[in-house]
């Protein structure tokens, strides 16, 4: 008997007292396969630990990052801190991290040679595919709050005194908390639109070293396409951009603009990406000696 | 084999097109957004502050950001130049502290990234900006506001 992809026997169905969707069964699964990855716990730990021993190396020199924004400030404000660390290392950190899971999260089961188990069990094409995606757009949000939370009371360890933002208006502590944490999930829209990118590579080429390296080397091209002189259009259509868009939020008076271009550039990476991806996976020969 | 080649014409087709579309991109899109109006007026608002700022850390009498009559000009190069893009920029911020028959020019050197953002490098006075430090009450060295300005003027 020959199966066509995605349609399957009456047997294969969830018994009808099962109430879990089979996409939350996957989801589940993944999650529990993420969580126990050494690359994730290593993230983890770094994540925690990271921004605190950022702040204690701010302290004890006395040199500043004087070429990002907020940079002069990290010994006046604690809160200039987080800031310049998401300057800093949003735009290539963040889709390296995510890369590194998402980018694995498909083509692994190539490398074991475990898809035919897997698609043998009773869970259709589409319930592994939306299962293995959500897992990956859960560690990617997963790790943006982390990031965020640890990077904040770091930077409130550190000092509460007013900061100068980027309009050169004082704002106090409460307040610009409160804009810390907006800048840090303001970078979550293109992080997931890089997490749809590292699926695509990885479903598309079956192969985690493409699926891990192709993001990071997009990113890095993108660090030096960011640097030409771009009509603002185009400009607004890189994924890298959108990671600089809350430097706005601190301006005064503050504009929206880039980062409401950000979420459409985001949305649009974010479906293309997923389509294709669900498109390849949809179709693919599983199992048949090539 | 066969398939490692294919896969490297089409990376080198890819290249091929993506080559002369950055080109085109960067020649006749349009503008970047990062002109001699925005950038004034981000610079002149976030002098006028940081200005405000100096002053009060230094003990002085704190000046009202509206008695500044603060304005800049700014532009990119030599007139020559395309008044519009990234790179090096010149600015002259023009404000009044004792008032309006006495007006200061401090100058900077802006640099200006593709998203807007600035970095702007005092130029003198020298006592205005041309020190890193300022000293506050009871000889307490401070960062000097108006060393290094940064800002961002939106360029969507």
């Amino acid at each position: 008997m020959t199966l066509a992809a995605g349609r399957w026997p009456v047997y294969a169905a969830p018994a009808a007292g099962e109430r879990r969707s089979g996409a939350l069964v996957v989801y589940r699964l993944e999650l529990l396969k993420i969580s126990r990855m050494i690359q994730v716990r290593t993230m983890a730990v770094l994540g925690i630990i990271g921004p605190f021993l950022a702040v204690a190396v701010l302290r004890v020199q006395s040199a500043t990052p004087g070429d990002t924004a907020f940079g002069q400030w990290v010994h006046e404000s604690g809160l200039a801190i987080p800031m310049v660390v998401l300057g800093f290392g949003a735009p290539w950190v963040g889709p390296v991290l995510v890369a590194v899971v998402a980018g694995d999260i498909f083509s692994s089961e190539d490398r074991f040679g475990t898809w035919k188990t897997i698609l043998t069990r009773s869970r259709s094409r589409g319930q592994l595919f939306a299962g293995k995606a959500l897992a990956a757009l859960t560690f990617a949000i997963a790790l943006m709050v982390l990031l965020t939370v640890t990077d904040l009371v770091a930077g409130l360890a550190a000092g509460t005194q007013p900061v100068v933002g980027l309009g050169g208006q004082l704002v106090r502590a409460g307040p610009a908390a409160g804009l810390v944490a907006l800048s840090y999930l303001s970078d979550l829209p293109p992080l997931l639109g890089f997490t749809a990118l590292a699926v695509m590579l990885s479903v598309i080429s079956r192969n985690s070293v493409v699926g891990i390296g192709g993001p990071i080397v997009i990113t890095l091209v993108l660090q030096v396409v960011t640097l030409i002189s771009l009509p603002a259009w185009a400009q607004m259509a890189l994924i890298s951009t959108p990671f600089q868009a809350w430097h706005g939020f601190w301006a005064q008076p503050a504009f929206y603009g880039e980062f409401l271009w950000g979420l459409v550039t985001a949305a649009a990476w974010f479906v293309i990406c997923g389509v294709v991806s669900w498109l390849v996976f949809r179709r693919r020969v599983i199992g048949v000696a090539s | 084999m066969a398939r490692l080649r294919r896969a490297r014409r089409r990376a080198l087709a890819a290249a091929g097109a993506a080559l002369p579309l950055a080109i085109l991109l960067t020649g006749c899109g349009g503008s970047t957004g990062i002109t001699a109006g925005p950038l004034q007026t981000s610079i002149s608002g976030t002098f006028a502050n940081l200005y405000v700022l100096q002053q009060a850390e230094q003990g002085n009498p704190r000046p009202s950001l509206r008695s500044l009559h603060t304005r800049a000009s700014c532009q990119r190069g030599t007139p020559a130049t395309p008044q519009d893009g990234s790179g090096n920029w010149l600015c002259l911020i023009t404000y009044e502290i004792a008032g309006p028959g006495y007006p200061v020019i401090a100058k900077y050197k802006v640099d200006v990234q593709t998203d807007g953002c600035y970095a702007a490098d005092g130029d003198g006075p020298a006592s205005v900006n041309g020190s890193p430090t300022i000293t506050g009450p009871h000889y307490v060295q401070l960062v000097n506001p108006l060393s290094l300005i940064d800002g961002c003027f939106d360029i969507a």
